[in-house]
C-alpha cells in the first residue's frame, strides 16, 4: 500500500500546479521584511505601535464599537510619503446617548487621573490603573470604566436589534516620509 | 560634452554591483558610447578582474588624487573596446584615502570628455558610500530578492532620497530565480518592487554564465546567447531611454509544457 500511495503522490504532484506546491516562504518573507521596513522607516518600535494602537482604539470607542482584535494599522508607502493605514471593523455606530456617556466617563477618569497626580498617592485600585501608561493596561482600563457604566454594559443586546454586518472602515493619516 | 554620472550601489555587499557595473559599462560601449568606469571600492578593488584588466593596472584613483599621475594616465583602455576604461581602486589603501570632493572632482572632469561616467560603488553605507554617491546624479539601487538585500536597498533609496544631487534612483533586481518565485519560496519581482516602490530599470535572472564569464573576465553581455547577458544589454538600452519590454523569465507551465521543457533541456546538454 506504501508504495501505491508513494506512486499516486508522485502522479498526482507532476499534475498539479506548481502555484500549490511547496510552502509559501515567499509570503513568510514578504511579511516579514514588511514589518521590519516599517519599523526601519519610521523608527517606531514594535513597543510604541502597540500603545498607538491600544490609544486608538480608546478613543474610538467612545464613538463607534469596534472588533478590537481585528482591528488592522499598517503603514503603507504611496511614492515619497508614508501612509498609516487603519482599518477599522465597526460592528455598529453608538447613539448620541451612549457617545455622551462615554465622554463624561472619559472626562471623569480624567479628572481623577489628575486628581491622583496631585495627591500622589497611590489609593485604590483606579488609581493603580491609571497611572500605568503600558498599552495593556490602557485597555484593561477603558474595559473595566465600560462595564461600570452604561455605556458599555448592554453592547450585547443592542447589537442583536441592529444588523450584525460589519463595516469597515478606513481612517487614514498622512505623515511625512523619513 | 556633459556625460551622465551613474552610481551603481546597494548597501549590502554580494548582490552583483561590481557585475552589473562591468556589464552595464560594457554594454553602453558596445553601443558605441564612451564609458568610464570608476572602481571606488578602496581595499577591495573587483572591477579590474571582471573585466580582465587586473595586470593592467599602473596607476589608482588614489594616485590620481594624490598628484602622483594625471588622470587620463590612470585610465586603463578595455582589451576589446576602447571606447571603454576602468579607473581602478587602490588595493593597498583604505576608505579615508580618498573624500567626496576629491571624487565629485574626478567625475567631473570625466564626464566632459564621456558619455558615461559610472561609479561602483563599495558595500555598506559609511564613508565608501558617500564617496561614491558625490559625483553621481543617478542611481541605480541593486538588489536580489532576499529579505537582507532588499532591507539594505531600502536603507539605500532613503539615503539617495536625501541627497538633493540624486536626481533619479532605479532598481535593478539581480539574481532572480523563476522556478523559485513559482513555487512561492522566492519574492516575486512585483513583491519586490511593491515593497521599495521604486521603479525598476532591470530583471537579471540568476545565471550559471556569470560564474564562468567572471572566471574568465570576459562580462557575460559579450556572450549573445546567454540570458543575463540579453538581461544586462535591455538594462543598457533603457538607461538609454529606449522601451524594451523586461525578459519573460517564467517557465511554461502545464503538462505539455513541462514536457517541452524538459525536451528543451536535454536538447540544450546534447
Amino acid at each position: 500500500m506504501g508504495l501505491l500511495s508513494d506512486i499516486y503522490n508522485t502522479v498526482a504532484k507532476f499534475f498539479r500546479p506548481q502555484e500549490e506546491q511547496g510552502d509559501a516562504s515567499k509570503s513568510v518573507a514578504t511579511n516579514r521584511l514588511k514589518l521590519v521596513l516599517m519599523q526601519d522607516r519610521t523608527n517606531l518600535t514594535p513597543k510604541i505601535l502597540e500603545q498607538m494602537r491600544g490609544e486608538l482604539i480608546d478613543l474610538l470607542s467612545r464613538y463607534v464599537e469596534l472588533d478590537k482584535e481585528l482591528l488592522e494599522l499598517n503603514f503603507e508607502q504611496e511614492g515619497n510619503q508614508v501612509a498609516l493605514m487603519l482599518s477599522i471593523p465597526v460592528i455598529r455606530a453608538k447613539d448620541e446617548e451612549e457617545i455622551e456617556a462615554a465622554l463624561k466617563a472619559e472626562a471623569e477618569k480624567l479628572e481623577q487621573k489628575a486628581e491622583n497626580m496631585e495627591e500622589a498617592l497611590p489609593e485604590g485600585e483606579n488609581s493603580d490603573i491609571c497611572e500605568e501608561d503600558s498599552s495593556d493596561e490602557q485597555d484593561m482600563v477603558c474595559e473595566s470604566s465600560g462595564s461600570d457604566n452604561t455605556a458599555m454594559s448592554t453592547p450585547e443586546g443592542m447589537t442583536s436589534n441592529n444588523n450584525q454586518e460589519e463595516s469597515q472602515k478606513e481612517i487614514q493619516f498622512e505623515e511625512q516620509g523619513s | 560634452m556633459a556625460g551622465r554620472v551613474i552610481v551603481i550601489t546597494s548597501g549590502k555587499g554580494g548582490v552583483g554591483k561590481t557585475t552589473t557595473s562591468a556589464n552595464i559599462g560594457t554594454a553602453l560601449a558596445k553601443a558605441g558610447y564612451k564609458v568610464v568606469l570608476i572602481d571606488t571600492d578602496l581595499g577591495l578593488r573587483n572591477l579590474d578582474l571582471l573585466l580582465g584588466l587586473e595586470n593592467r593596472i599602473v596607476y589608482t584613483i588614489v594616485d590620481v588624487i594624490e598628484e602622483r599621475c594625471k588622470l587620463r594616465q590612470a585610465l586603463v583602455k578595455d582589451k576589446k573596446n576602447p571606447n571603454l576604461s576602468l579607473l581602478a581602486a587602490a588595493q593597498t589603501r583604505d576608505k579615508s584615502a580618498v573624500n567626496a570632493e576629491q571624487l565629485k572632482e574626478i567625475c567631473d572632469t570625466l564626464k566632459e570628455e564621456n558619455d558615461f561616467v559610472l561609479i561602483d560603488c563599495p558595500a555598506g553605507i559609511e564613508q565608501g558610500f558617500q564617496n561614491a554617491v558625490a559625483g553621481a546624479t543617478e542611481a541605480i539601487v541593486v538588489t536580489t530578492p532576499e529579505m537582507s538585500a532588499i532591507r539594505d536597498a531600502d536603507r539605500i533609496i532613503g539615503l539617495l532620497e536625501a541627497k538633493e544631487e540624486i536626481k533619479s534612483y532605479k532598481l535593478l533586481l539581480n539574481r532572480v530565480r523563476p522556478s523559485l518565485i513559482k513555487s512561492n519560496d522566492m519574492m516575486s519581482v512585483d513583491d519586490v518592487v511593491e515593497i521599495l516602490s521604486c521603479p525598476l530599470i532591470g530583471i537579471i535572472p540568476e545565471d550559471t554564465g556569470i560564474i564562468t564569464s567572471t572566471n574568465k573576465g570576459e562580462p557575460i553581455v559579450n556572450d549573445e546567447d546567454a540570458l543575463a547577458g540579453k538581461a544586462y544589454r535591455n538594462v543598457a538600452q533603457r538607461i538609454l531611454g529606449e522601451e524594451v519590454p523586461f525578459l519573460d523569465l517564467d517557465e511554461p507551465k502545464g503538462f505539455m509544457a513541462k514536457i517541452k521543457n524538459a525536451f528543451a533541456k536535454l536538447k540544450a546538454k546534447v
